[in-house]
């Protein structure tokens, strides 16, 4: 076997084997302490036997998740244009960003459905705020990471505030905007689950809480994995596109 | 006559034909204390002329030709070039700027980074200047030999090349004037020697008003029609040197014992006007 090959199975062998490490263990625990988890098959079985309970509860979760993602990441990469142009704005900007950011998001979404009532906006907020920290802060360290003997050349051809935002700060941030959007998008999926722990009966966080109730621990488990796999997906999507995008 | 002053001015000082630095004296602080990165520079250069600001480091070569194009301030003095201030031959897109690394756009093709100057500041386009005339890509391309790479990504060239293109992207901007602040220092020395006979071979097609900064006596020798060579604290031109060996210049000029004679009068001039930094 040729020395790539052995490292390339070696790559695929080492975390297949951690995680039958990890399954034997949790057989373990399900097995001898059936009140802390379920067995695995049992988690399978659940979601193979409902699908569309899982996928329903997944898509508004999704929904919320990827218009958080959008307002919040978006917002952010204004914010971010803005406090590269005019640097009195970071002064401003920054503490109010941290203090947004340590703001338990748990602790806002009562406060939004109060204000917002039992629909889809305030768990789309509390995505969009979850998304929003990243977000910024790749945008502003991106949109700043610019090769500055390029900076000259375009200095010395007089070329506008518009010409270097589009020809050299955009296009040089694009890796830290797709870091950002990995990390806001992962924000975002969490901030959704947990504004459903209240005020709604739909969705990924929604299905952990009512399982919760009925001490179902087969329906609660699928959904924890269901929210895990699909969030990986989204930072595949993201890694994907940015692939697409970053061909140099 | 109202004022008499002690000698005349010269023609030239007038003259919109010539880049003519009066009086350039820059002064920064550091640490509380001013530092005098140029003291009392004067330098005529002429249409069409090659010159170079050649000295060690902390002599102020870089900081001028960085006031020349206008992306630093002089703190008294004056610079034309031909009858432009440098930000205004700057909004004319009339410098062509070559930086140290080639700073070339990695996202962008080697031809398209070529053509930058026609993506950026439009609004010099709608009446260019008459002394900027720009040049086909293609045409300067393959006076570069790149004409092979010009689909190619940055990333995918070694490091000469991408040197050259940044200077195919100076040329092909047109501009009257090319302000090239030490273009080879990065590369190795075999890559350099080739580099700088290309620049030798497109300048001599094209024939553009350069300024050259180098710390290299060898380069000043090779490429220059004269050399300004510069000594620090406080940084000035300590004396001008002319270049007069014949044109077209190959390979072959640097082994002849005249090039070699001023390769030597250059640095003599340099020991004779710096001491060195020991005390």
């Amino acid at each position: 076997m040729s020395l790539a090959l052995r490292g390339l199975s070696l790559r695929l062998l080492a975390p297949l084997l951690l995680f039958a490490v990890l399954a034997a263990g949790w057989q373990w625990v399900a097995f001898n302490l059936k009140s802390i988890l379920p067995p695995l098959e049992a988690v399978a079985a659940d979601i193979a036997v409902r699908p569309g309970f899982y996928l329903g509860n997944l898509s508004v979760t999704v929904e919320a998740a990827l218009a958080g993602f959008a307002a919040g990441g978006g917002i952010a990469f204004v914010l971010a244009v803005a406090v590269i142009h005019f640097r009195f704005l970071r002064s401003a900007v920054v503490p109010v960003a941290l203090l947004l950011n340590v703001t338990p998001v748990v602790a806002i979404s009562p406060a939004l459905i109060v204000a917002f009532g039992f629909n889809a906006v305030p768990h789309i907020i509390v995505a969009a705020v979850s998304a929003f920290f990243p977000m910024l802060i790749n945008a502003m360290t991106g949109l700043d990471a610019i090769d500055p003997q390029a900076l000259e050349v375009f200095d010395s051809m007089s070329a506008s505030r518009m010409d270097i935002l589009w020809r050299l700060r955009l296009p040089s941030s694009l890796p830290y905007l797709f870091s950002g959007a990995r990390l806001s998008i992962t924000a975002a999926m969490v901030g959704s689950i947990v504004s459903e722990f209240m005020g709604t009966a739909h969705g990924i966080g929604a299905a952990i809480v009512i399982a919760t109730t009925y001490l179902n621990l087969s329906q609660m488990w699928g959904a924890i994995f269901i929210s895990a796999v699909s969030t990986l997906l989204l930072i595949g999507l993201v890694g994907l596109i940015e692939r697409l995008v970053v061909r140099w | 006559m109202h004022e008499l002053s002690e000698r005349p001015a010269p023609l030239a000082e007038t003259s919109d034909d010539v880049i003519a630095i009066r009086h350039v004296e820059k002064t920064f602080q550091q640490a509380g204390n001013p530092v005098h990165a140029l003291s009392d520079v004067e330098l005529t250069i002429e249409r069409g002329e090659f010159v170079t600001l050649f000295g060690p480091s902390g002599c102020g070569k870089s900081t001028l030709l960085r006031i020349i194009a206008g992306l630093e301030t002089q703190t008294s003095g004056s610079v034309s070039l031909f009858g432009q201030t440098p930000a205004e031959a700057s909004r004319r897109k009339n410098i062509s700027w070559v930086p140290q690394s080639s700073a070339l756009l990695p996202w962008l093709s080697i031809r398209d980074n070529a053509l930058l100057s026609d993506v950026v500041n439009r609004g010099a386009d709608r009446a260019p200047h008459p002394e900027r005339v720009h040049q086909d890509v293609d045409l300067v391309l393959e006076e570069m030999r790149l004409t092979d790479f010009a689909a190619a990504l940055p990333s995918q060239l070694s490091g000469g090349m991408r040197q050259r293109a940044a200077i195919a992207r100076g040329f092909v901007q047109g501009a009257p004037l090319m302000l090239m602040d030490e273009p080879f220092a990065a590369l190795d020395e075999l890559t350099r020697d080739s580099v700088r006979l290309h620049l030798l071979d497109v300048w001599e097609r094209h024939r553009k008003t350069v300024v050259f900064v180098t710390h290299s006596a060898e380069e000043a020798a090779l490429l220059s029609d004269r050399v300004a060579v510069m000594t620090p604290r406080p940084g000035r031109i300590a004396a001008m040197i002319d270049i007069d060996l014949p044109r077209p210049r190959t390979a072959d000029l640097a082994e002849t014992p005249e090039f070699h004679a001023k390769m030597n009068e250059i640095k003599r001039t340099l020991r004779e006007g710096w001491k060195g930094d020991e005390p």
